[in-house]
């Protein structure tokens, strides 16, 4: 059925095209190393782990993402300082006061402190947008499909709901400019209101309507009969189970290697970096060096044709 | 044995007053390809639905059914699951998951199938309907024939023994339904699965049909071969006749002598063998008057270019045409083609980048907000319940205007006066589409734009929805139809143009316009060009045939 001009295959389809050699690993792979990743970018507050953190996060979702990722980097520069500049205002605790503001002094320790905090709220939004492309909702259903059945189920269905639900309420406010019933076609705010919800209403019933049908449908393919088994798209591969390994292995080594005490207020101490953030730096950069090899691969096996 | 035994079926809904069903006893073999035609509201989904235990409507029923020698109840729902497939009218909403992958295998999740046999499984269906390429796909990227194809995969996986299909072409285009029609068409020839279908198109499917099933009220009024099926319903008289194939119709209407034919293939030879030693004295139907002197445009579209977006291929290039005011002006054209968009672009929602568009010699441009659709233009889309937004029709349409009495002439009209008070989800295909057109007449308008408006229409709502547009054609309203329906158009249109590429490669009167193109063009040219001339619909053709045997006109 070609309902609007938009129901054709769209325009992006294939950004998933874009090759990453992580990406295709198993999802529980992926879904350990991001634990892994988030986990220490929010418990480590050494400045040394957090920049690693920070510089690995952008490495890689510079290799996922391409250009695009360019503009969120850009973006969060300047949240990075505003939200170091601000913890001094909220937080004087420190003995190195560099002067004062509202008569509150405005402290050194409490300003690197801030940037502890910008800086794991700038990796956090980096492994964040990492794990949204990487750990794709068909992924995250395959990971948790077997422990709540019902529930994976349901966001599947939900997820197949809302572009179709996106579709259907701009058919019908393309219908209703079509009969001189648009939204822009009055200045009246109530008139607006009461359009919006004429559409919402429509949008409502035809979603019911939709789902006794599939809820028909459902039923007719034997849901809610035996037992539910679940169709598995990824296996765990003899790399996935080394990858795996090897992550583990070395969160296990930036865990007990220590060196990563760091606290800001009131005083500054620090602690010096030992094995533990060499092995970090390793671990934040196994997808970027998968990538990265695979890449080289490439490169090499095209030379030689 | 027989495949599905259907013994005195009677049923009738709770507060009906009418059993939607009465005493139907039907038998289906095995393999056998089965087709169940019938206007719409006479029962045929109502019958389907009871070959299938969840899927059976709540009310008073009695009588048999057994499957395979066995009460219909006694088999278990998992054999029931899977034996049974079931392909519903509406693509999109029988759809369940997200990935079209994750689609393919959700029958046999639920029917506990182990993993090493389902991958199995899924792969052999995907490479028979050839849905590798698409595979990884998100689901609400598919194209409707798609999503329909993806239905039928996703049930064939189960690997049932019957494949019940409930009108499951109404909502595509023809190519994507013929497609569709024959992929079921080869899964019953090569598979040996058995086949119950319902259709409002019987062109393609009825020559191939095993057994025809006729429905009228509830019952079942003929259940025969085609062939036979075609006689009894010309000698009843039925108004189901009316949708039977071209050549079945040409055939009878034309009281020709011979075999019936089914197929195009089969009339063409019928008409050849009838005129082998037998002169042509009228060769094409009397001509269409000279057109009359050009009117006034009531739309002039100028060299319009137009894309969705920057960087997007241009939907329409360099687009030009007029249509002259109080006409019928069909567009015909492929899938995708731009023809919708060409709608959209008169009625100001998508806006040419280059171009203009004249609407009663006024540029789009120059109406103010709302002037355009007071006594103007008016568009019907394609889904007809885009429009409703109230709870019972009457409330819709009391939206659009406050005076009772235009309400009531225009329910009049469309022929929608009894039907006012129910919710306009709980119409017909066919009611919701003229429903929707009494609330675009509403607007009074001059300029009445119709998108696809036969679409998933049976023969006898369409020959109903054309009086209404005769209707409004005398009143003086100019109107401009998009169309996959070519039958339709050749009917009843007075100017057909060809859409592709973005733009319009001709336009003519019917009979020229059909007459000249050798592949779109009506079954009943096709069949009737190796004799006849310019012959577009079966009215021509049996004119035609019986002018030259019986000399008389």
């Amino acid at each position: 059925m070609r309902l609007s001009a938009f129901s054709g295959p769209r325009k992006g389809i294939f950004s998933f095209m874009r090759q990453d050699a992580f990406s295709k690993c198993h999802p529980l792979t992926n879904f350990v190393f991001f634990v892994g990743a988030i986990g220490f970018s929010v418990v480590f507050q050494h400045p040394l782990y957090l920049a690693a953190s920070c510089a690995a996060g952008a490495v890689y979702l510079v290799l996922l993402n391409g250009k695009k990722s360019w503009k969120l980097i850009a973006g969060l520069v300047p949240v990075f300082f505003l939200l170091s500049a601000l913890n001094p205002l909220f937080n004087s605790y420190g003995e190195r006061v560099l002067f004062h503001v509202f008569g509150k002094p405005y402290t050194l320790e409490a300003l690197f402190y801030g940037m502890a905090i910008a800086g794991i709220f700038v990796a956090m939004m980096l492994w964040f947008n990492c794990y949204s492309a990487v750990l794709t909702s068909d992924k995250f259903v395959c990971l948790f499909g077997s422990l709540i059945p019902a529930l994976s189920l349901l966001l599947v269905m939900v997820l197949r709901m809302i572009p179709n639900l996106m579709r259907k309420a701009r058919q019908i406010s393309d219908a209703r400019k079509s009969i001189g019933k648009g939204a822009g076609e009055t200045d009246n705010f109530r008139e607006k209101v009461a359009d919006g919800m004429n559409i919402l209403s429509s949008l409502t019933d035809w979603a019911l309507e939709g789902s006794i049908v599939t809820a028909d449908s459902m039923r007719a393919r034997g849901y809610g009969g035996a037992k539910r088994t679940s169709f598995q798209i990824y296996r765990m591969t003899a790399r996935d189970y080394l990858l795996l390994g090897f992550s583990i292995l070395l969160a296990f080594i930036v865990m007990f290697a220590g060196g990563t005490e760091a606290t800001y207020t009131p005083v500054l101490y620090i602690a010096p970096p030992g094995w533990g953030l060499a092995a970090y730096c390793l671990y934040l950069l196994i997808p970027s060096l998968l990538h990265g090899k695979e890449a080289l691969q490439w490169r090499i096996s095209i030379s030689r044709i | 044995m027989a495949h599905f035994h259907i013994q005195d079926l009677t049923f009738q809904y709770p507060n009906a007053a009418h059993p939607s069903l009465e005493n139907v006893s039907l038998t289906v073999e095995k393999g056998e390809y089965v087709v169940l035609c019938g206007q719409s509201g006479s029962g045929k989904t109502t019958l389907l639905r009871h070959l299938k235990n969840v899927l059976m409507p709540y009310g008073k029923r009695s009588g048999s059914i057994c499957f395979d020698g066995t009460p219909l109840e006694q088999v278990s729902q998992h054999d029931q699951a899977a034996k049974i497939g079931f392909v519903m009218q509406n693509p999109d909403d029988q759809i369940v998951t997200d990935k079209v992958w994750h689609e393919l295998a959700f029958g046999l999740e639920n029917l506990g199938t182990d993993p090493k046999t389902m991958r199995l499984r899924v792969a052999e269906m995907a490479s028979y309907f050839g849905i590798q390429d698409w595979f990884h796909r998100e689901v609400c990227n598919l194209s409707g024939g798609q999503k329909q194809l993806l239905n039928l995969a996703s049930i064939m996986a189960m690997q049932p023994e019957v494949l019940i299909l409930d009108e499951p072409t109404s909502q595509l285009d023809p190519i994507a339904a013929s497609d569709f029609l024959n992929t079921v068409r080869k899964i019953n020839i090569e598979l040996g699965t058995t086949v119950i279908i319902t259709e409002h198109r019987l062109e393609d499917i009825y020559h191939s049909a095993d057994k025809v099933v006729v429905m009228d009220q509830g019952k079942v009024i003929a259940c025969d071969t085609p062939r036979k099926v075609g006689q009894l319903l010309w000698l009843q008289g039925h108004e189901m006749f009316a949708a039977l194939p071209t050549p079945v119709r040409v055939f009878y209407e034309s009281q020709g002598a011979g075999d019936c034919p089914l197929t195009v293939r089969e009339g063409r030879s019928w008409l050849t063998a009838a005129f082998e030693h037998h002169p042509i004295a009228v060769a094409e139907p009397a001509p269409e008057p000279a057109p009359e002197k050009p009117k006034a445009p009531a739309l002039q579209v100028k060299e319009v270019w137009f894309r969705y977006e920057k960087e997007s291929p241009d939907i329409l290039r360099d687009l030009s045409f007029a249509v002259p005011a109080g006409s019928l002006f069909a567009i015909v054209g492929g899938n995708g083609s731009g023809k919708s968009t060409t709608l959209k672009t008169i009625c100001g929602i998508c806006k040419p980048y280059r171009g203009t568009v004249e609407v009663f010699g006024k540029p789009l441009k120059a109406y103010k907000p709302k002037e355009l659709f007071q006594n103007g233009l008016a568009m019907l889309p394609q889904d007809p319940k885009s429009l409703f937004v109230k709870k019972t029709l009457r409330e819709d349409l009391a939206e659009m205007s406050r005076d009772k009495e235009a309400v009531a002439a225009v329910a009049e009209t469309c022929e929608i006066t009894k039907l006012l008070d129910s919710h306009p989800y709980d119409l017909s295909g066919g009611e919701q589409q003229r429903a929707a057109l009494a609330k675009v007449l509403l607007t009074k308008p001059k300029l009445l734009l119709l998108d696809e408006p036969t679409k998933g229409l049976d023969s006898f709502f369409k020959q109903k929805f054309a009086r209404i547009l005769r209707k409004l054609q005398e009143e003086g309203i100019t109107i401009v139809m998009v169309s996959h329906d070519v039958e339709f158009c050749a009917e009843y249109a007075d100017l057909v143009s060809m859409f592709f590429d973005g733009q319009i490669i001709t336009t003519d009167t019917p009979h020229r316009f059909f007459g000249q193109n050798s592949f779109y063009t009506t079954a009943a040219n096709r069949m009737s060009r190796c004799v006849f001339r310019n012959a577009v619909t079966a009215a021509d053709v049996a004119a035609l045939y019986r002018a030259n045997l019986e000399g008389k006109p």
